[in-house]
């Protein structure tokens, strides 16, 4: 088993320091510096493995820190309770939600995908030595942090010890519950796709941990202690079990199929994903479209891609003005809510930029684009002719902003309304801005996602997303909205400083599209 | 009318895969394009199609002996995996094409006739594409780039995946449309190139050579063919 695990490990050793060294090359300017011969360069090729290798290492604390930090120690000041009992009793339900819901063993990755299915490596002893391998990452990383914190709180020694092992109880629990049923019913569960059931079970989780030590409940360190011995007993019968199972094989040949790995590891590439893309498209007999040319072509993409497109916005709308309703019945009642929320409206409009970025639907209506109509499209000279590309990108361009106007002037809307009801402004200005920078926000995500896959094209033939620029140009989108979230401005300036920006911003990118198009839409070698 | 290839080189990175293509295509001819697997021959039409930048070298379509540019419209290329836009009907797909080379269609036909010229079924018509089988799609490719009459036509492995009846009537349709055009055709059926084609180019080693049949009977012809591609590159 130990020889597997190590073969597994240079495996996927391998193909991280190539993808290291892929990505890099992936840069315009890195291109043109470095030889094509690069993959076979040594000094890349230890630089490249020392990056992968200590992202393995980081990857054991980092997500373990901002899980501990976030999800629990921030929260404790939200409550009056005893900080210690309420950062146990946090833990503790947050750990059962996560033990239904990441067993390690049942997710689809690729490296279980290329060891076992295209490598056909030993599929009980690759999941159990990779499984406990991830078992003792996750005791590593967690415990200098259950220490940390746990001091801070005022948790008892042996508990902040305990807690990492309390984890591991219970993923084996979980993970030989799992077993279990598919030994029952012959069917193994994606974890990617939790069921009904799961999801209710995690709901009342989290309920429970952040619900109750508000009405100031929780539990104490006695209750932890019997709950940790109960689970420490089934964990280590878990654990016998778990060895003992031999049908990983079976197991895994229904878990790791093409798609629920692509899903697993949402990367571009493979059929995977062409075959998602194209269960988007959906047939109504009775629409036929009275345009011609491109136009036609156009519009129906847009009626067979309602899924994402019309219908999708229409869905957040109904959300949309649903949470409105509520917190105007929320205001009207509540005179705390009330004040709070005309601050937040006079302050927090940067955090609307992240909320606008969520809602955009631009980013995975390019994505469709590409996979069911440009990638075979492209092909065609004529598709690529000046007039042909224009004249759909402009077709484009009036679906995106159209579609995702409806949601934001909602959204609009309905901040004007809540400032007024939550007590107004003394600058009427305010009603206007708060409105059209929504507005111009809504605007920009569509012609920033656009243009970026207009001038960047990253994919190619087999549908690849080969460009680390467009990879990079998302990640620094995500990044900027996200810090948003912890920006605090006076509406008017950050609003109309926004409106701006997205004038100015969207005006220069539709001159370069139109400008550069031409040439640099087409498929990637 | 001539498409004129002269000096042509294409590397990936350090592979050269084109090194120096020099070649007239006449009108009215079809060539059968032969390579061994991985010789270039895809290569060669991606970048005929200006699908992939060339590293040195041109290619111009010369008429009447001026030279010129070969333009968008001048290409037609029908790739050997199928590419249609799955979202649309056969008939949208066709409809589509036609709106858009509205001024280079010659004799107009009904989308039915052009679904009729195909064998593909009445039931078939309003269906996604994306539920069409292979050799469907593949059918639909060539019906476009057809339709859309351009001077050139490239074909890559374009029959292998239709079946007997369609494959005849296809190569019938090619033979009579070839007076109009330029037609390369690449396969790997050694039958099929002596049948239908009236040159035989081979591309080893990056260079593109005719294989002159002269006074040779079909055998020898077949064996001298046989031989030019086995040479070791
Ligand atoms: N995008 C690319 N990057 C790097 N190398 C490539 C690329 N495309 C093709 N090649 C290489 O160029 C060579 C020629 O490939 P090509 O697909 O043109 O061959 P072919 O003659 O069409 O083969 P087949 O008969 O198998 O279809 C191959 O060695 C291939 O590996
Ligand atoms: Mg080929």
């Amino acid at each position: 088993m130990i020889k597997t695990f190590i073969t597994s490990f240079k495996l996927k050793n391998t193909y991280r320091t190539n993808s290291i060294i892929y990505s890099i090359k992936q840069f315009p300017i890195i291109k043109k510096i470095l030889p094509d011969s690069l993959y076979k360069n040594s000094g890349l090729k230890i630089f490249a493995n020392i990056i992968s290798i200590l992202s393995e290492i980081i990857g054991i604390f980092i997500g373990k820190i901002i899980y501990i930090l976030t999800m629990i120690f921030m929260a404790l000041s939200w409550y009056h309770t005893n900080q210690a009992d309420t950062f146990i009793h946090i833990f503790t339900f947050l750990t059962l939600a996560g033990g239904v819901l990441n067993t390690y063993m049942l997710n689809p990755t690729k490296d279980k995908y290329y060891a076992i299915i295209l490598m056909n490596m030993n599929a009980r002893e690759y999941g159990l030595s990779n499984y406990y391998y991830q078992l003792i990452k996750l005791v590593v990383g967690f415990l200098p942090f259950t220490i940390l914190f746990g001091m801070i709180a005022g948790v008892p020694l042996w508990i902040q010890i305990a807690l990492p092992i309390f984890v591991l109880a219970v993923k084996l629990i979980v993970m030989n519950y799992s077993i279990y049923d598919f030994k029952k019913t012959n069917k193994a569960s994606n974890e990617n796709l939790p069921t009904k059931f799961v999801w209710g079970f995690v709901a009342v989780c989290l309920l429970l941990s952040y619900g109750l030590p508000a009405i100031n409940i929780t539990i104490n360190v006695t209750v932890f202690l019997v709950v940790f011995i109960i689970s420490l007993i089934l964990g280590i019968y878990s654990l016998i079990k778990i060895h003992t199972f031999t049908d990983y094989r079976k197991m895994y040949k229904q878990i790791l199929t093409a798609s629920n790995v692509y899903m697993a590891e949402n990367n571009a590439g493979t059929q995977a994903m062409k075959d998602i893309s194209l269960k988007q498209i959906e047939l109504d007999k009775n629409y036929t479209s009275n345009k011609s040319g491109f136009a036609y072509f156009h519009d129906l993409f847009v009626k067979r891609h309602s899924k994402i497109l019309t219908k999708a916005v229409k869905k957040q709308s109904v959300i949309i003005l649903i949470i409105f309703t509520a917190m105007i019945i929320g205001i009207e009642v509540n005179e705390e809510l009330k004040n709070r929320t005309n601050e937040i409206l006079m302050k927090y409009l940067p955090y609307f930029v992240f909320i606008m970025y969520c809602i955009n639907r631009s980013s995975s209506v390019t994505q469709a684009m590409f996979m069911n109509c440009d990638h075979s499209m492209l092909t065609y000279r004529i598709y690529r002719t000046p007039k042909v590309i224009l004249g759909i990108f402009k077709e484009r361009l009036k679906t995106l902003i159209t579609i995702n106007l409806m949601p934001a002037t909602l959204i609009g809307l309905g901040l004007a309304v809540l400032l007024y009801l939550s007590g107004g402004t003394d600058k009427p200005l305010n009603y206007m801005v708060l409105f059209v920078s929504i507005i111009a926000m809504s605007i920009f995500f569509s012609v920033h996602y656009l243009v970026m896959y207009y001038l960047l094209q990253p994919y190619n033939v087999n549908t690849e997303l080969r460009s680390s620029t467009y990879k990079t140009v998302q990640g620094i989108t995500y990044l900027v909205c996200w810090f948003m979230i912890q920006i605090q401005l006076p509406t008017l300036y950050f609003g109309i400083a926004t409106i701006a920006f997205c004038v100015v911003y969207s005006l220069i990118s539709l001159y370069l599209a139109y400008k550069y198009a031409t040439k640099t839409f087409k498929l990637r070698v | 009318m001539k498409l004129v290839v002269k000096n042509l080189k294409k590397n990936f990175g350090k592979k050269e895969v084109l090194k120096d293509i020099n070649f007239e295509f006449e009108k009215g001819k079809i060539y059968g394009l032969l390579g061994r697997n991985g010789a270039g021959k895809t290569t060669f039409f991606n970048c005929l199609n200006e699908d992939i930048e060339i590293n040195s070298g041109e290619f111009y379509i010369e008429d009447n002996d001026t030279k010129r540019k070969m333009e968008a419209e001048d290409v037609g290329y029908v790739l050997s995996t199928p590419n249609v836009p799955e979202f649309l009907t056969g008939r949208e797909f066709l409809k589509f094409f036609i709106d858009i080379n509205k001024k280079r269609i010659k004799e107009e036909k009904t989308i039915d006739e052009y679904f009729d010229f195909m064998k593909i079924e009445k039931e078939d018509r309003d269906r996604l594409l994306k539920d069409y089988s292979h050799g469907m799609k593949n059918k639909m490719q060539m019906l476009v780039n057809i339709i859309a009459n351009p001077n050139v036509l490239l074909l890559d492995e374009p029959l292998t995946s239709f079946d007997v009846v369609v494959a005849e009537e296809m190569k019938q349709m090619l033979r009579e449309i070839k007076k109009n055009h330029i037609i390369i055709f690449s396969t790997h059926i050694m039958e099929l190139a002596l049948d239908l084609c009236d040159e035989i180019v081979i591309l080893n080693k990056g260079v593109l050579e005719e294989i002159d049949k002269s006074n040779l009977n079909n055998e020898q012809f077949k064996n001298k063919i046989i031989d030019a591609l086995k040479e070791e590159g």
